[in-house]
């Protein structure tokens, strides 16, 4: 059993599948080298990334499949599912074979994971673009902390960017330690890991009192439903909602 | 009195109107604006009760010269009472926004003083967060029943949807329970609203830059269980609204006890499960292309509480199955039960490039639980199915494991008085256990009329919470 590892780059995992389409010898999986637990049967073949050859992929993804393909190969590679390269391999192999149709193929395995885990994807994003709360930072930034299963901060980026264009914000997801920072005319993807963030500002404890008085006002008593309102806002979701602290 | 205090106030006053949603408008942000709108909609946070919180849902103010009896705000309940200015609302609005809490405001008032009166104010609040905080936001306001129509003309030129509240679906129920208002004060503005959003659509045909009316629609609320109306006066109240005036949404509210007086039934739980049904009803008749005169008749004036609705009319009309999975067209796979818009989507697509079996419209997500008694691949049942409407419903409540969790220990009560009687003077109403009619014809299924004629090309329609 041969097992492809690339570094964890999007430009990596399409390096593995130049390599893995080449090969005469298939892989069986494609991991990702952070985190990686060896099997003892296994063979890894450790993947060095290639711009030239990743470049090859991505260009036959657009010109030969779709756009669509191209985004839905870069939502599963966002999704951080652990089988995410072994099942992007796949799709695209019957993707080369059946061009742009490949997406109708539902009830095959690997296109029914594509479909499925963008759906994922696409549902957290949606939820987040309502999720994310900013606070206002002494020195006037708003400041908003999330923690979301997929890896989608910089699909979140453009949604606020363009609402909130005449302020200076920060979406920090803590758990991967990165950050859209963005400056009333760009937004950028930087790594980010500061601890001491700065208080809020007194403006700031007053609105967000004022939320949470609203919020706890608008529920009605007697149609009381527990059980519904931690489906509709996952409990994982509450440390970083200014109405649950 | 303090801000908070004030929201506290409004927000509690403006709770029991339902309507959340924020979508159907795509307006863009301006240089230096703040703000746009989200055609899907987007709920920021969940109530405890399960309901989404879009937007600042507040009242310009609660101090009412109406005595409705359904309604917390009457003038002879009480109640604290307070009021924004237009300039705490804007300010409120903008804040909030900034921290992404909500997508925009869903701004209400009690008639304070006169109609006229209370939507200049409400004018003045959204002009100054349009004009003065360029805000792009979404902003639903009411329509105040009796207001002069060129002021509603003009707040519906700043908002993004405008709604007017039927509440009670019979003019007999408007008589009883709220004897200021007036039937025609209410469909006035409605199809007053209608006709501008027509004109204003009629007028981007030939105009590139004409101003925008209401783009994302109106809708209304109408109360269910106050009165002792039945589902199908509400089903063909709504299906006319969305047909006539072209409504986004209807909505409905399980009535709560907020009074006492004589007229309501006393104390009683909200008929959450009837609410419900009447939302899968909803669904039905937007989405899936059904009438609301196959749903109920003069023999089921009321939904099952049992089975929903799609279920119902699908055992009732056995003749219509089962459905050839392959060659069924679109339109017909909505009417199966347990197969919705979006397994219906991916069997059209799916088998554009090949025959489906059960197998793998299994694979794809197609639940059959329900939708096995009612379907054929390539000619056959999944199992040895007897066809029969009994059999069905058994298995059915069989499988069935409990009523929505909502509703544990909870009898649905319904109105069901002599039809004689005169039914809503008496001041005490009687309420019996609700009597399903569950005597449907059966028998009747002809050989010829299973047959289905497959479709040349099935479009898939697009779904997004409102058409």
């Amino acid at each position: 059993m041969i097992v492809y590892v690339y570094d964890g780059s999007f430009e990596g995992l399409l390096t593995s599948i130049f390599e893995a389409y080449y090969k005469k010898e298939e892989p069986s999986a494609i991991v990702r080298g952070d985190g990686l637990q060896q099997d003892l049967l296994a063979r890894y073949v450790y993947i060095e990334t290639d711009p030239v050859r990743s470049d090859r992929v991505y260009t036959s993804i657009r010109k030969k499949i779709s756009e669509e393909a191209l985004k839905n190969v870069y939502h599963v590679f966002l999704s951080e599912d652990p089988e995410a390269g072994t099942i992007i391999y796949r799709y695209l192999k019957l993707g080369w074979k059946m061009g742009k149709r490949v997406d109708l193929h539902l009830s095959d395995e690997a296109v029914f994971r594509v479909m499925d885990i963008n759906r994922r994807l696409e549902f957290e994003l949606h939820r987040l673009l309502g999720f994310v709360r900013f606070r206002q930072l002494e020195g006037g930034i708003y400041y908003s902390s999330i923690n979301p299963d997929n890896n989608i901060v910089e699909l979140l980026a453009p949604h606020f960017a363009e609402r909130l264009s005449d302020q200076n914000w920060i979406i920090h997801d803590v758990k991967r330690k990165r950050a859209a920072l963005y400056n009333k005319t760009d937004w950028v993807i930087t790594e980010f890991d500061i601890k001491d963030i700065p208080g809020n500002t007194a403006e700031e404890k007053q609105y967000s009192r004022m939320w949470k008085e609203f919020f706890n006002t608008l529920a009605i008593q007697s149609r009381n439903n527990p059980k519904l309102h931690r489906q509709l806002l996952p409990r994982r979701y509450w440390d970083h909602l200014t109405e649950k602290w | 009195m303090e801000l908070i205090d004030k929201l506290r106030i409004l927000a509690d006053s403006a709770k029991y109107d339902v309507s959340c949603v924020s979508s159907g408008s795509s307006r863009k942000n301006t240089p230096g604006g703040i703000g746009s709108g989200f055609n899907a909609g987007i709920c920021h946070s969940f109530t405890t009760d399960g309901r989404c919180v879009s937007l600042l849902k507040i009242l310009l103010s609660n101090q009412c010269i109406y005595d409705c009896a359904y309604c917390v705000n009457r003038i002879s309940n009480d109640v604290p009472r307070a009021a924004f200015t237009p300039e705490e609302v804007a300010e409120l609005t903008i804040n909030f926004y900034r921290r992404n809490y909500i997508e925009g405001l869903f701004l209400s008032s009690a008639v304070v003083k006169s109609p006229d009166h209370t939507m200049e104010l409400i004018i003045r609040a959204v002009r100054l967060l349009r004009e003065v905080y360029r805000f792009n936001g979404y902003i639903h306001i009411k329509a105040i029943p009796g207001a002069d129509n060129a002021l509603i003309e003009r707040a519906g030129s700043y908002v993004d949807r405008m709604s007017v509240n039927i509440e009670l679906p019979t003019s007999n129920g408007l008589k009883l329970l709220a004897p200021q208002k007036k039937k025609e004060a209410i469909l006035g503005p409605m199809g007053f609203i209608s006709s501008k959003i027509n004109e204003a659509s009629e007028n981007k045909r030939y105009f590139r830059n004409t101003p925008g009316f209401v783009p994302a629609g109106q809708s209304t609320q109408l109360i269910i269980g106050a009165t002792p109306d039945h589902d199908i006066s509400i089903l063909k109240l709504s299906e006319g609204l969305y047909k006539r005036f072209g409504l986004k949404r209807v909505f409905y509210s399980a009535y709560v006890p907020v009074s006492d007086h004589p007229a309501l039934p006393k104390a009683i739980k909200p008929p959450l499960l009837r609410e419900h049904r009447i939302y899968q009803a909803d669904w039905l008749l937007r989405f899936y292309g059904f009438r609301a005169d196959e749903l109920l008749d003069e023999k089921h004036k009321d939904f099952d509480m049992e089975l929903d609705p799609k279920c119902d009319w699908a055992l009732r009309n056995m003749h219509f199955f089962p459905v050839e999975i392959n060659k069924a067209e679109y339109s017909v796979l909505l009417r199966v039960p347990g197969i919705g818009v979006r397994s219906a989507q991916r069997i059209v697509r799916a088998r554009k490039i090949q025959k489906l079996g059960f197998d793998d419209i299994k694979k794809f997500g197609v639940v059959l639980k329900r939708a096995r008694f009612f379907i054929i691949c390539n000619g056959k049942y999944i199992d040895r199915i007897d066809a029969s409407e009994t059999f069905i419903r058994n298995n059915m409540l069989a499988d069935r494991k409990r009523l929505p969790s909502f509703d544990t220990g909870y009898t649905q009560l319904s109105f069901l008085p002599p039809l004689s009687s005169p039914l809503l003077n008496t001041g005490t109403l009687e309420y019996g256990q609700i009597t399903t009619d569950l005597a449907v014809t059966s028998g009747d299924r002809s050989e010829n009329s299973m047959l289905l004629l497959p479709s040349s090309e099935d479009v898939a329609a697009s779904l997004t919470g409102e058409l």
